[in-house]
């Protein structure tokens, strides 16, 4: 593998039209799950082979299998109903999860899909988990007397869920919070959380946030007990990288940087990642830089985004070459 | 009354005026009679629990392949508001909102009838899970016309109780805008606070006698308090009708005590996500109302009758019950409908039990 600016994914890529027409059809019952899941081994090798071939370091199975990231897990796990339609926006409605009793685990979630992404391919696939706090505040609690308890319990599931996929070989685990950032008066909470998620694994540990105002909440995320806080920056500018900037040789955490605008049809252009890469090493070692999209790309057409993931594979690699790191 | 769509699956029974009349309802809240007043903050679930029942989610998506006219889903709007009416009269709710089926979103529905708006991309409303379309402020405010009145007439001609106006306040509408004409937030919040006064003048002259200005923002951003308390003299100016400030997600903090001598005479706060105000509304001034928001609007958990008792108890000691509200803690948009609708019934619950208790 390279010295720095690895590159990787958050998580999500968009499924391809047979695949969603196939999940419309098993919503229908014209299809069985087995035929379903079929149709997801083949987006998930397709998305491999892709992330191969642009010369991805640190790959991720493209979830293709989830639909909502929350309601993914909830659905695997004990303790969990499902609600009527709420609104998210415009008209877009989805059901959101219920915990209705204590929430546990049945047996392992993600484990089986890991590896069988895996299974093929050389390159390290991340084992991707929804955080302990996220979950919490994106369901509703008819169970727990409290939201720290609640979210607690789900920190204990989700440990135990890293451990399995740790035990299993994985070399990066990422527990994604985007929740943390929205109310800075829980940040303690969220802290402690995934303390719990993270303590013991020698893996190392990335936590995706998103969408909120993180100058208010900075402090507390370099508090987070991971190795690598994954942010999206091409959406403010990169001035996010300010935050760091002040605090510069007192970081001890590494950063996934977001050079990919995930709600954009725009395609960046080669140029403008590379100058949101020197950005990111004014401030980081390469070896401590990451590369990677905003967000999830699972809202973008599947051949927008890999026309954006081109770019930033050319980028990364122009940008290495410059500074001989290859 | 005209009900030009009786021969929907609506039960119009119940919407015609019930003994106590919304006249002698109006003056009576007016005085401040009743004790205990069973209210609602203003959102509810737009999408109906069953199948059968008219659905906006279907009539948008038609409307926007064009398959049918904007004069066809406006009958649906209507449709689903008379039935959100009667759902909460039928609860029991004493004060009502017309359940905002027509707001895209607590902004988007004034900033797109206000000049000088345009509206952009979504963003996420505060600490929830939930997206509005950002307004964009791109030339000087202007009020060019009602933009509520046809909607608060709809609800009131409707409805045997009285209906709340419910408007979103200028800080609130201006901190959620991006403002990219007055790089100025001072000058914004007031000019909007002019806009929205005589919003709230049209709907005072359309019969309004009970208008709710919702602020949340301030409780996120308090070191604006000055701005606020300038802007509210502004809104208010020229309102003989009752006026109440909401402010919900949060505790009002070091608000306290200065927000109750802001010009509103009834006050509604978040006692969910602000568990905090219990301890921090020490007291309360006597010539004004206060709203206690006890149920969980952000989340399914039905509340047990005497928690709701519990809740109104806490704060009776601070105001009286002839001077009370009980509501849920924000609009009820964030909840599945049936859920929602259970959680009028259980709030009317404890309202009656909270009488008999306390009174």
């Amino acid at each position: 593998m390279t010295k720095g600016l690895l590159t990787t994914a958050v998580g999500s890529y968009p499924k391809p039209d047979y695949l969603t027409q196939a999940r419309n059809r098993l919503a229908r019952r014209e299809i069985g799950q087995e035929e379903l899941r079929e149709l997801e081994r083949k987006a998930t090798e397709e998305w491999v082979r892709f992330q191969e071939e642009i010369g991805m370091d640190i790959l991720v199975d493209g979830e293709m299998y989830r639909g909502d990231m929350v309601t993914y897990f909830s659905e695997n796990m004990e303790g969990w109903a499902i609600s009527g339609l709420v609104r998210s926006y415009g008209n877009r409605y989805y059901r959101k999860p219920v915990a209705t009793g204590p929430v546990r685990r049945k047996g392992p979630i993600t484990l089986e899909w890991w590896r069988y992404t895996q299974g093929l391919t050389k390159k390290p696939v991340k084992g991707m988990l929804t955080g302990p706090y996220t979950m919490a505040d994106w369901s509703f609690n008819e169970h727990y007397p409290t939201r720290e308890a609640f979210v607690l319990d789900l920190a204990r599931a989700v440990h135990e869920e890293a451990l399995d996929l740790e035990k299993a070989g994985a070399r990066y685990i990422q527990i994604d919070e985007p929740a943390v950032s929205t109310r800075p008066e829980e940040m303690e909470l969220a802290v402690k959380a995934l303390g719990i998620v993270t303590k013991g694994l020698s893996a190392y540990t990335i936590t995706h946030i998103c969408y909120g105002d993180f100058a208010a909440v900075f402090d507390g995320l370099l508090r987070l007990p991971v190795d690598n806080l994954d942010l999206e920056m091409t959406n403010s500018n990169y001035n996010l990288l300010g935050l760091f900037r002040e605090r510069k040789g007192k970081l001890k955490k590494d950063l996934s940087m977001g050079v990919l605008d995930v709600h954009s049809h725009l395609i960046e252009t080669v140029d403008q990642v590379k100058k949101g890469i020197r950005l990111g090493l004014e401030v980081f070692a390469p070896e401590r830089l990451y590369i990677d999209p905003d967000c999830g790309l699972k809202t973008r057409e599947v051949e927008e985004a890999k026309a954006k993931l081109r770019v930033m594979a050319t980028a990364v690699r122009e940008v290495k070459q410059e500074l001989g790191i290859e | 009354m005209i009900l030009p769509y009786a021969l929907c699956s609506v039960n119009f029974r119940l919407l015609l005026p019930v003994p106590l009349g919304a006249a002698t309802m109006d003056a009576t809240l007016r005085k401040g009679f009743l004790l205990l007043t069973a209210t609602v903050v203003g959102s509810y679930p737009k999408l109906p629990a069953q199948a059968g029942a008219p659905n906006l989610r279907t009539a948008l998506a038609r409307l926007e392949r064009g398959q049918i006219t904007a004069e066809e889903f406006q009958r649906t709007e209507d449709l689903v508001t008379e039935v959100v009416i009667k759902e909460q009269v039928q609860a029991g709710v004493g004060l009502i909102s017309d359940g905002q089926i027509r707001w895209e979103d607590g902004q988007t529905y004034f900033a797109r009838r206000i000049g000088g708006f345009s509206i952009n991309g979504l963003i996420r409303y505060f600490n929830n899970n939930t997206y509005f379309r950002q307004p964009a402020v791109t030339g000087k405010l202007g009020w060019q016309g009602p933009i509520g009145v046809r909607d608060f007439l709809f609800a009131k001609e409707r409805s045997p109780v009285p209906v709340k106006a419910v408007i979103t306040g200028p800080y609130t509408l201006a901190r959620l805008s991006q403002d990219q004409a007055y790089h100025n937030l001072r000058t914004l919040v007031l000019d909007l606070a002019e806009v929205l006064n005589q919003e709230a003048i049209a709907l005072q002259r359309s019969g309004a006698t009970f208008i709710q200005f919702d602020e949340p923002a301030i409780l996120k951003w308090k070191g604006d308090f000055a701005l606020f308390e300038e802007a509210c003299r502004r809104l208010t100016r020229g309102l003989t009708a009752k006026t109440a400030l909401y402010l919900y997600f949060w505790d009002i903090g070091e608000l306290y005590p200065d927000l109750f001598h802001l010009p509103f005479q009834a006050y509604g706060l978040d006692f969910v996500s602000g568990e905090a105000n219990y301890q921090i509304v020490k007291e309360f001034p006597s010539d004004k109302e206060l709203g206690l928001g006890i149920l969980d609007g952000r989340n399914t958990r039905l509340e047990p009758v005497e928690e709701l008792v519990e809740g109104v108890r806490r704060m009776s000691s601070v105001v009286s019950l002839d001077r009370m509200y009980v509501s849920p803690s924000c609009g009820l948009e964030f909840l599945p409908r049936d859920r929602a609708n259970q959680k009028l019934v259980r709030l009317v619950e404890g309202v009656k039990k909270a009488r008999e208790a306390l009174s």
